[in-house]
């Protein structure tokens, strides 16, 4: 048997046994497996009527955004230090073997699409939603999948041609960037126009992607309008579209084996670079901005404060070098870009700002862990500093708090205005988000007291989030329930009951986390292999 | 003071610390050795408060989860992590201001000349080697001028220059009677200062020896060998 062959073989079949000896592995993995299936029913059972759902063009839209972004982080990647496709184990192994240079890059590639299979699992979870919003059933989700999984390995395989092209020639890079502005140009244009023809940007939106335009934009529109195209049962455009992105990918392919066999060099910035935030993160450092290559100016520096409220204030300086914009991140623009985008579309529909409510509210159970307060709990300091674990604690959120806040105010203030609700629908929403967020942090360090942090991080994300489940089951079911009996100012009544059991809960949440300073390991975050 | 009375400490089925039981008093250097996986680290991490475990662990007298236990302790952990988007200098702030400690200025400015620091004051955590990591988290222990440090493979990453000062330093804290607690696998620059070394094997503290109870012409490299490869030995019999 093929080394290369054996590698992959025996790889598959230890990590398969490793789940059978680890319970909680097992467990997670069943779970994953029963929701997919629970969801794939469940989507058969929830047909609405054909003329409720939505034009199959903006589920092309959608794909166009979401491959677009992991076309963006590709070229990035490609300009910087390039798509790890290789792990060190085969740097130090395989790379000094005397095994062909281009069998390990095949072996490299198949690995490669492994990953992208797996990542592309989340899409599985949207079955219902996209079956309920498109009517799309199980074999469109599949296209949906292997659309995306298309996309991912080509872009990969993109990125890696980017570094090998430009790895050291300042001029190339600037040519790559030029080309990949020019690749989206007539897109641009075309939107431009139809913008200043209707004035409607919706309708030019729909237009445009419509438009050849969008489906012939390289990797992004091939994959998404291939992918509509086979749903809508247009299988010879779908076949087009996906053959050509099968195409590019083996003719690039081939020009990195043919021109440039050793090519050893080129992925191994990657590899090293990968490796070491892996080891940094088990290591305790788990703040992106470690790794961040952006240059950062040092103008004001200090830090006020006394006792706990010091980890505030550093907080504070942290966020406002890290970012131009202070409290305000990346994640803070798009997530109020995302919510003007989505009231856009949901103008006009009287329940709009409770479905950009809830939308918020799943992304937040995911978001909140991003806080500077929650890493804090990686590295020793906050455990060392000789004050009350509680007082830690409080500080050391407030600085997320008020981001949120923030935020909340924002998002709702314009979901609001777009979408004409009533003042005070927007109000007790901004409450309601604001308070879960609260009650998130206060789950999040119940789930690390009950724990004690022993567990594997795959595990404690799934018990947090089946408290999350279960501790706001109750809020929803007395806020619907007591809602529904008074008419029209029912919505206020059930959006008040939820937020006031937000504040009970969470509050239950922090007296019942008391002392987790001292009462749980420092967790360990350990990052998976490829 | 440092008191640890039968500290066991299990991850699932295995028992990284079993029972130990050790003393530092003031002034003296105890060093932890013993091969890779023997728990040193687990023990030195308990000890700081920073995992849960059976047993109980004092510092001057104080329970070590207590705030007075934390303003006596310094703690230099085996792997630096330092926040990327603050200064050197700003470290040196916040430790500051978080132990509300009082006229530190000076003594920060001491540490940072004395580790070759003083012109990296503005750089930011991220911009920062391994080695000066590792320098930055010695001066941010010491700061607070605890009783009681803990090191955990200190010299793992130091240039040089790194390691004499680092080595001298350790001599004057033991001078000044501070309890010093020192995990390092290179025993050899550990040999000059020691007053005590625990040799842990499986999770156990196999033997203590103090520097009295060496043989002549033994040293602690080879009392280590003894205990560490003469069991193995005697457990493939």
């Amino acid at each position: 048997m093929s080394s290369l062959v054996f590698l992959l073989t025996r790889s598959a079949k230890n990590s398969f046994l490793e789940i059978l000896r680890k319970p909680a592995k097992l467990v997670l993995w069943i779970f994953v497996i029963a929701a997919i299936g629970g969801i794939f029913i469940l989507s058969l059972f929830t047909r609405q009527s054909v003329n409720s759902f939505l034009d199959l063009i903006w589920l092309e839209g959608v794909l166009f955004l979401l491959i677009l972004i992991f076309a963006i982080i590709a070229i990035q990647k490609g300009l910087s230090n390039g798509d790890a496709i290789f792990d060190m184990s085969d740097v130090n192994l395989l790379f000094v073997s005397p095994v062909n240079s281009r069998k390990i890059l095949m072996y490299g590639i198949v690995r490669m699409a492994k990953m992208a299979f797996l990542a592309s699992f989340f899409i599985l979870f949207q079955s219902n939603t996209l079956s309920t919003s498109f009517g799309v059933g199980i074999d469109g989700v599949l296209m949906v999948l292997i659309g995306f999984i298309l996309a991912v390995c080509l872009l990969q395989i993109v990125s890696l041609l980017i570094y090998s092209l430009t790895n050291g020639k300042p001029a190339r890079k600037l040519t790559v960037r030029l080309v990949s502005v020019a690749v989206f140009l007539p897109l641009i244009t075309y939107i431009g126009v139809q913008l200043v023809k209707n004035g409607d940007p919706l309708l030019a939106l729909e237009n445009t992607l419509r438009s050849p335009f969008a489906a012939w934009t390289p990797v992004v529109g091939w994959a998404s309008h291939g992918t509509v195209s086979l749903i809508s049962g247009d299988m010879s455009g779908g076949f087009l579209f996906f053959g050509l992105i099968v195409l590019a990918g083996a003719l690039l392919i081939l020009y990195i084996a043919l021109s440039n066999p050793d090519y050893y060099e080129d992925v191994l910035v990657a590899t090293e670079t990968t490796f070491e935030k892996k080891r940094g993160i088990a290591e305790g450092q788990i703040n992106t901005e470690a790794t961040s290559t952006r240059k950062v100016k040092v103008s004001r520096t200090g830090i006020s404060g006394f006792g706990a409220s010091a980890i505030f204030h550093k907080h504070l300086r942290e966020s406002f070098r890290a970012n131009r914009l202070g409290l305000w991140s990346l994640l803070s623009i798009l997530t109020v870009l995302g919510a003007v985008l989505f009231s856009l579309f949901l103008r006009g529909e009287g329940s709009g700002i409770l479905v950009l409510l809830q939308v918020l509210m799943w992304m937040q159970i995911f978001f909140i862990g991003t806080g500077r307060g929650l890493k804090e709990l990686y590295t020793h300091y906050i455990y060392l500093i000789p004050e009350s674990s509680f007082r830690k604690i409080v500080w050391s959120n407030l600085e997320l708090m008020f981001r949120i806040m923030v935020e909340s105010l924002f998002i709702f203030c314009i979901a609001g205005l777009i979408m004409g609700a009533p003042f005070l629908l927007s109000a007790a929403a901004f409450l309601a988000y604001t308070l879960f967020s609260f009650l998130l942090l206060g789950i999040n360090y119940l789930s690390l007291r009950w724990t004690g942090a022993d567990i594997s991080m795959g595990l404690l994300m799934f018990i947090y989030t089946i408290a999350v489940i279960l501790i706001m089951l109750p809020g929803l079911i007395a806020a619907i329930f007591l809602g529904s009996m008074f008419g029209d100012i029912g919505v206020l009544i059930g959006m008040g009951i939820l937020t006031l059991w937000e504040l009970i809960a969470a509050l239950g949440c922090f007296a019942l986390s008391k002392g987790v300073l001292h009462r749980c390991d420092m967790p360990v975050m350990k990052p998976g292999g490829r | 003071m440092i008191d640890v009375h039968g500290i066991t400490k299990k991850y699932g089925k295995l028992v990284a610390n079993d029972n130990i039981s050790l003393s530092v008093a003031g002034g003296e250097l105890a060093i932890l050795v013993g091969p890779n996986g023997a728990g040193k680290s687990t023990l030195i991490k308990s000890i700081c408060g920073l995992l849960r475990f059976q047993g109980s662990v004092t510092i001057d007298g104080h329970d070590n989860h207590t705030p007075e236990a934390k303003r006596r302790l310094g703690y230099v952990p085996e792997f630096p992590v330092l926040y990327p988007m603050l200064t050197v200098a700003e470290h040196l702030e916040f430790i500051a201001k978080a132990y509300r400690l009082d006229a530190w200025e000076k003594n920060a400015e001491e540490l940072l000349q004395r580790f070759e620091l003083d012109d990296k004051k503005m750089k930011l955590g991220k911009e920062l080697s391994k080695g000066m990591q590792q320098k930055v988290s010695v001066c941010c222990a010491l700061l607070p001028q605890p009783k009681v440090i803990i090191f955990d493979e200190p010299l793992v990453g130091l240039d040089p220059h790194g390691i004499r000062e680092l080595k001298a330093v350790i001599s004057e804290l033991r001078d000044q009677g501070r309890a010093l607690l020192v995990s390092t696998h290179m025993i050899e620059s550990m040999e000059e200062n020691w007053d005590v070394t625990y040799i842990m094997v499986k999770g156990r503290i196999e033997r203590v020896c103090r520097r009295k109870d060496l043989e002549t012409n033994q040293s602690l490299e080879d009392l280590y060998f003894t205990i560490t490869e003469g069991r193995k030995q005697e457990d493939t019999k």
